[in-house]
């Protein structure tokens, strides 16, 4: 039962990392149709980028996480103006076989950098607190209270603003959004740039119980993309749910599977939805 | 008001409309008639900013048009109602309304006052505010679709094929709304297959066939004239 428990918290707190990616992920694609398989290298310069800033200018972890978000919010931006609206016309493989150029750029400026090495972020909240019996460190509890709160947060703005409402007016339907008047490039920059947010707050928030290293968007993006097929491409519920069936699922059979087989599980699960019900779980319906 | 001078769009190496030379004052109600793929919709998307022509120009109120993007389009005051409709299927009707006033989102009473007279004009839109778009049944999303074009207070209305799809009785009102519109100070300029009932309400026309306006004149004159009525009204 202690293992139990355990477990679930930890798929819990995996769990929030993943749904973070993955709504990134999928705000680009239910919008703008285009599978960012850069979005894994916006995720690992987001952890560059927040360790950076703590090593070299001593910045506090908030503040760096900050920085980290406007950072890579505008590489966001600048990925989607410099490549992806130039290709707005052209064949759908375009972008696809962009967004692998620009993975592989990234993650190769990022060893030109940083280097090759794996390191470690340390935090201010290392301690570890008693909680409903649980023995768990600080930065768990604020990684799964903090994705909630960015949840939360995306969700008031998308249903609450009007800035929000244009997202999801041209997420429904592009012409219609053309007709009505709306600046469809702004809503692509806008969602690029929240894209890229919330990459980077998930990798600052989960680095320091991680690694950092150049390859480490790759089995986070590629866990992504499973989650947002399993949830259904383009749905937000649909990548927060998927995001936390995986992680549960993960922790679990890490448990009671093997903890060497982890990693498959992402793709069992994806072999079995696309065989079961290929649409996803929610198929768009919550945007 | 819009002038259309000698307007050519391609796709690719297929010419859709070619040298289409079209004028519209202020106040009046043209329409464009024609079959399918006669050039219609094309010219719209055209004038809307979303497709882009090879040769001549678009004027607005004295003003070039052509480089303009969409939303600056909607902005200067060409508002279309495009033929798919295309509405926000899953947000509500009010919501898919309030959208329609983008443009004019910093105004918020003037916003309330489009919505009402929106409303006045379909009041079935009132009933089924919280209902999605996509729930609604092929009339009732026409009205919307008008209304949220509306919505942004244009001065020149377009509407594409409002009739298609629809039942008889349906279209009557359509075209009753529609004339309404433009009494009330809209210009209008209406893609129509349905000829009869177009020209009923029209002030001018323009027949279109493969891609080139062949006939032009009064809605009298083309009522009148022997190969419009052969071509489309069937008497």
């Amino acid at each position: 039962m202690d293992i139990l428990t355990q477990q679930l918290f930890n798929g819990l707190t995996i769990g929030s990392v993943y749904s973070l990616v993955a709504l990134g992920l999928t705000l680009v694609y239910g919008i703008l149709h285009i599978p960012n398989f850069a979005h894994g290298a916006l995720y690992m310069l987001g952890a560059y980028v927040t360790l950076t800033s703590m090593l070299l200018w001593n910045m506090n972890y908030w503040l760096a996480i900050a920085l980290s978000v406007i950072v890579v919010g505008l590489l966001g931006v600048l990925m989607e103006r410099l490549v992806f609206n130039p290709l707005k016309n052209a064949p759908p493989i375009h972008d696809k076989i962009a967004a692998i150029g620009i993975l592989l750029f990234l993650e190769a400026l990022a060893q030109l950098m940083w280097g090759a090495d794996y390191r470690s972020m340390s935090t201010p909240y290392g301690e570890v607190v008693n909680i409903f019996g649980m023995t768990v460190t600080m930065q768990r509890m604020l990684i799964n209270i903090g994705a909630i709160v960015v949840m939360v947060l995306l969700y008031l703005f998308l249903k609450k603003t009007f800035v929000g409402s244009t997202i999801i007016a041209m997420a429904q339907n592009r012409k219609g959004a053309h007709l009505v008047g709306i600046n469809t490039n702004k809503v692509a920059m806008l969602t690029f740039l929240i894209s890229g947010a919330l990459a980077a707050i998930a990798a600052s928030l989960s680095s320091p119980i991680n690694l950092v290293f150049p390859g480490m968007g790759h089995l986070v993006i590629l866990k992504a993309f499973v989650i947002i097929i399993l949830g259904g491409m383009g749905s937000i519920p649909g990548a927060i749910v998927g995001g936390y069936i995986l992680g549960f699922s993960e922790s679990l059979g890490a448990t009671y599977i093997s903890n060497d087989y982890k990693d498959i599980i992402a793709f069992v699960l994806l072999i079995v939805i696309l065989s079961i019900k290929p649409q996803g779980l929610f198929s768009r319906e919550g945007f | 008001m819009l002038r259309l001078a000698g307007l050519s769009v391609a796709y690719g190496s297929f010419t859709a409309i070619q040298a289409v030379d079209i004028e519209v004052q202020e106040g009046e109600l043209v329409v464009l008639l024609g079959s399918n793929g006669a050039g219609k919709s094309t010219t719209f998307k055209a004038i809307s900013g979303i497709e882009k022509p090879c040769e001549g120009d678009i004027y607005f109120e004295g003003k070039s048009i052509v480089k303009k993007s969409p939303d600056r389009i909607v902005k200067a005051g060409i508002v279309q109602c495009a033929e798919g409709r295309e509405l926000f299927s899953r947000m509500t009707v009010s919501e898919n309304l309030v959208m329609g006033a983008y443009v004019h989102r910093k105004q918020k009473t003037e916003v309330k006052n489009s919505l009402s007279r929106v409303y006045e004009l379909f009041p079935i839109l009132q009933e089924k505010k919280s209902h999605t778009a996509g729930s609604l049944s092929g009339g009732q999303q026409q009205m919307l679709a008008i209304g949220r074009a509306l919505m942004a207070k244009p001065k020149l209305l377009m509407l594409d094929e409002p009739s298609i799809g629809l039942a008889p009785l349906i279209v009557e009102q359509m075209f009753e709304v529609i004339q309404r519109i433009n009494n009330e100070g809209t210009t209008v300029l209406l893609a129509e297959q349905n000829a009869n009932a177009a020209l009923k309400i029209a002030d001018r026309g323009y027949v279109f066939e493969s891609g080139a306006v062949v006939v032009r004149g009064s809605s009298q004159e083309l009522l009148t004239n022997d190969d419009v009525r052969k071509a489309y009204i069937g008497a």
